[in-house]
């Protein structure tokens, strides 16, 4: 599963920078050099103009029965269970990996952070660093696999660790978690009631929430006839001929295929059902031949420079967005939907304590820190663009302090769209065969 | 004075034994991740080493959407060959005749050209194609150059999922690699036998079809081989330059199952035919090499 940060080596973020370097007189691979070695600008996204809202047309969509079967355990040995929210999972405790006793003092560290690439502020880390009187290392990865085969490898060893959900059940039966110790980390009553004790790790047992974002809809207010919310059905959008060779999808087999089945009325974003899967890749398919459709995780480049007029976009991308506008465009041309009354696709990042860790109080202070009101806030205002889901955190309060402007408070995550949002997540390998299949036929272009 | 009889063939030995870790051993290791499983925890790959263990079911999927009429493996594959094979004559037209420039009739100044030529290249090509995208953009200056010379009325969508945008892409990623070994080549070839064919009554044309032409044909060779491999593996190129299902290569099929999740030996099947593919190029050369080098003699 493709994820908002999963990137190329070099993403176009980095070329800007680099090429920013490279006019400051620094020539041919040095200027790489140094635009990968530093994290360059804060990505604040900012706008001094707010515009009215244009797409807040009501709501159109209703809610169509729900459909969920009952969670496969991933095939016939499966060493895990596959969480769902009406099935939640209790995952197990080994007495041989117990969580750090209380009352215990942080070590002196260093601490070693993995996480995504452009996931983190590293002024947090230097705040963190500065708090506690410790080094703070951080070291990325570009994918969850790439992430998961390392630790699994035993090569690399760090603290702190932000896994997926829908792989926190396989790293925990294949022991590469710490439990945690929730004494050290109060500030997790700031999160979303529902998001203290998730269904897929009930009872926060070895994961705390870090960032929230929804899929839906990116666009140009300045380019389409009329804005997706005003359509009975908005995913049909895609198909409109009008906007032929502008209209970009997510790179990614879930994100995509669960575009056509949340158009289609099918709510399980992780069926296994194979009818609906292969009904989902006829659609792509025709797509291709109907608007040359398109497929990018550049959702945060591609609507401001104008490329894509509709592009699948995850909502941190779309707060992140205007900062990558041209000089003298307004932040209203950049436009968001996502189904109002909710019903649409959600995601969700968490923090967890590795158990290869040295420092594992240390760790938890850490969690505790990324998820303390100010520096969450900061985190996310000042250089990530995705939200956290602290309670405290609402579409008001960033339209008031012009984090966001006002018309893509819809690119807010509400507590409320996690109760009726879908996510995708871990199938059973059958079913990853399925989707995985279905996708590479739609990107061969046959 | 005699040498002893091992000190030749022991002489190669450091060049085996590159070839034995480099890529024998490597090349047995992504067969034997094709013919393994994923692990079912982590889902990375679990390479089974004894072939009386091996499972075909890989490769049995990769055939089936090889040999189906439009499988995506067939269609991918075709498409494939199709732009390496423009992009490999266009490479062609442009670089000889660079190349014969630089070496035979620019004088001093051919290196300068040449150093000039390729000085681009020492950038990364993931940050040349990235360049590209700039240039190539509806507002770029592409457009802008066009529209003002009058040659379009209106921009041109170049990222618009264009084949032609693809492989152009391709030339311009590969085509230095070209010029080089075409370079080295036409810069040797001896005056003495050109004026011998103009002595013995061949016109300039007559003495390049006839001359110059068929004596380059082992570094034209050499050098095609050298672009065309890596072309045959590039997915970043259409990633970057289209994105669009339609110009995806084999390469992307590659990424997109190697990259993770439960089919990591459909990939490495799809890497060993590939190899395979490539491998029947290479010999094709080296046939073809052989048979040059014999006519020249």
């Amino acid at each position: 599963m493709r994820h908002p940060r999963e990137r190329r080596g070099l993403d176009r973020r980095d070329f800007l920078r680099a090429s920013a370097a490279t006019a400051l007189g620094l020539a041919g691979s040095g200027s790489l050099l140094a635009a990968c070695g530093d994290s360059g600008g804060s990505a604040t996204p900012t706008s001094s103009t707010p515009a009215t809202g244009p797409d807040t047309a009501p709501a159109t969509t209703e809610a169509p029965a729900t459909t969920e079967a009952p969670p496969t355990t991933g095939g016939g040995d499966a060493p895990f269970q596959l969480a769902r929210p009406h099935s939640p999972v209790t995952l197990p405790l080994f007495d041989d990996n117990p969580p750090p006793e209380s009352g215990l003092e942080p070590e002196s560290g260093p601490l070693r952070v993995y996480n995504w690439v452009d996931y983190l502020w590293k002024r947090k880390l230097k705040e963190f660093g500065e708090e506690y009187g410790v080094e703070v290392e951080l070291t990325t990865f570009y994918t969850m696999d790439e992430a998961i085969t390392k630790l699994a490898s035993g090569a690399v060893e760090f603290d702190v660790f932000f896994p997926t959900p829908d792989r926190i059940s396989r790293l925990v039966a294949g022991k590469l978690l710490r439990p945690l110790n929730l004494g050290y980390i109060p500030n997790l009553a700031n999160v979303w009631p529902q998001l203290q004790d998730p269904f897929y790790d009930v009872g926060s047992q070895y994961t705390v929430p870090y960032t929230v974002y929804t899929t839906g809809i990116g666009y140009r207010t300045d380019k389409l006839a009329a804005a997706p919310g005003t359509l009975a059905n908005p995913y049909e959008i895609y198909w409109d001929e009008a906007y032929k060779g502008k209209t970009f999808l997510l790179d990614d087999s879930r994100e995509a295929i669960s575009m056509v089945l949340l158009k289609n009325g099918i709510t399980d974003l992780n069926t296994e059902d194979p009818t609906a899967i292969e009904a989902a890749k006829e659609e792509l398919i025709a797509l291709s031949d109907l608007v040359n459709v398109k497929v990018s995780a550049e959702d945060y480049t591609k609507i401001p420079e104008g490329s894509a007029w509709i592009h699948q976009a995850w909502s941190g991308s779309m707060i992140a967005a205007p900062y990558y506008l041209p000089e003298g465009t307004d932040a209203s041309v950049i436009g968001y939907w996502y189904p109002p009354e909710g019903g649409g696709a959600i995601g969700s990042d968490a923090m967890a304590v590795l158990r290869s860790s040295k420092s594992p109080v240390l760790a938890h202070q850490f969690l505790n820190f990324m998820l303390d009101e100010k520096h969450a806030y900061e985190n996310f205002a000042g250089y990530v663009g995705y939200q956290p889901p602290l309670t405290s955190i609402n579409p008001d309060r960033l339209v008031a302090d012009e984090v966001v402007p006002p018309h893509l408070a819809t690119a807010v995550v509400r507590p409320s769209d996690f109760d009726r949002g879908y996510q995708e997540l871990e199938l059973s390998p059958e079913g990853q065969i399925l989707w995985q299949n279905a996708w590479a036929e739609f990107k061969a272009g046959v | 004075m005699s040498y002893p009889r091992w000190l030749w063939p022991a002489l190669s030995a450091p060049a085996l034994l590159w070839l034995g870790l480099f890529f024998c051993v490597p090349f047995y290791a992504v067969l034997a991740v094709a013919m393994g499983t994923v692990d079912p925890i982590f889902q990375t790959p679990k390479p089974t080493w004894n072939p009386l263990d091996w499972d075909t079911s890989a490769f049995s999927f990769v055939f089936d959407g090889l040999f189906t009429s439009g499988g995506p493996f067939q269609t991918v594959f075709l498409r494939t060959i199709v732009y390496v094979v423009v992009a490999l004559a266009l490479s062609l037209l442009i670089a000889y005749p660079v190349a014969y420039f630089a070496a035979r009739r620019a004088g001093r100044f051919g290196t300068l050209l040449l150093v000039g030529l390729v000085a681009p290249f020492f950038i990364s090509y993931l940050m040349r194609m990235l360049a590209w995208i700039n240039l190539l953009q509806e507002d770029g200056w592409v457009n802008d150059a066009l529209l003002w010379a009058h040659a379009i009325d209106r921009p041109v969508a170049w990222l618009d999922g264009r084949a032609s945008s693809v492989i152009l892409g391709l030339v311009y990623g590969y085509v230095p690699f070209l010029i080089l070994p075409l370079y080295a080549f036409l810069d040797r070839i001896d005056e003495r036998v050109l004026e011998a064919a103009r002595d013995l009554g061949a016109g300039p044309f007559q003495t390049f079809r006839r001359v110059t032409l068929p004596l380059s044909a082992p570094a034209l060779l050499a050098g095609s081989v050298i672009i065309a491999l890596p072309m045959f593996g590039d997915y970043y190129t259409p990633d970057l330059l289209s994105g669009s299902p339609r110009t995806s290569l084999i390469g992307n099929e590659i990424n997109l199952y190697l990259r993770g999740g439960q089919q990591i030996p459909v990939g490495a099947a799809l890497v060993c035919v590939l190899t395979m593919l490539l491998l029947v190029l290479i010999v094709a050369y080296l046939v073809a090499a052989a048979r040059a080098a014999r006519r020249l003699r």
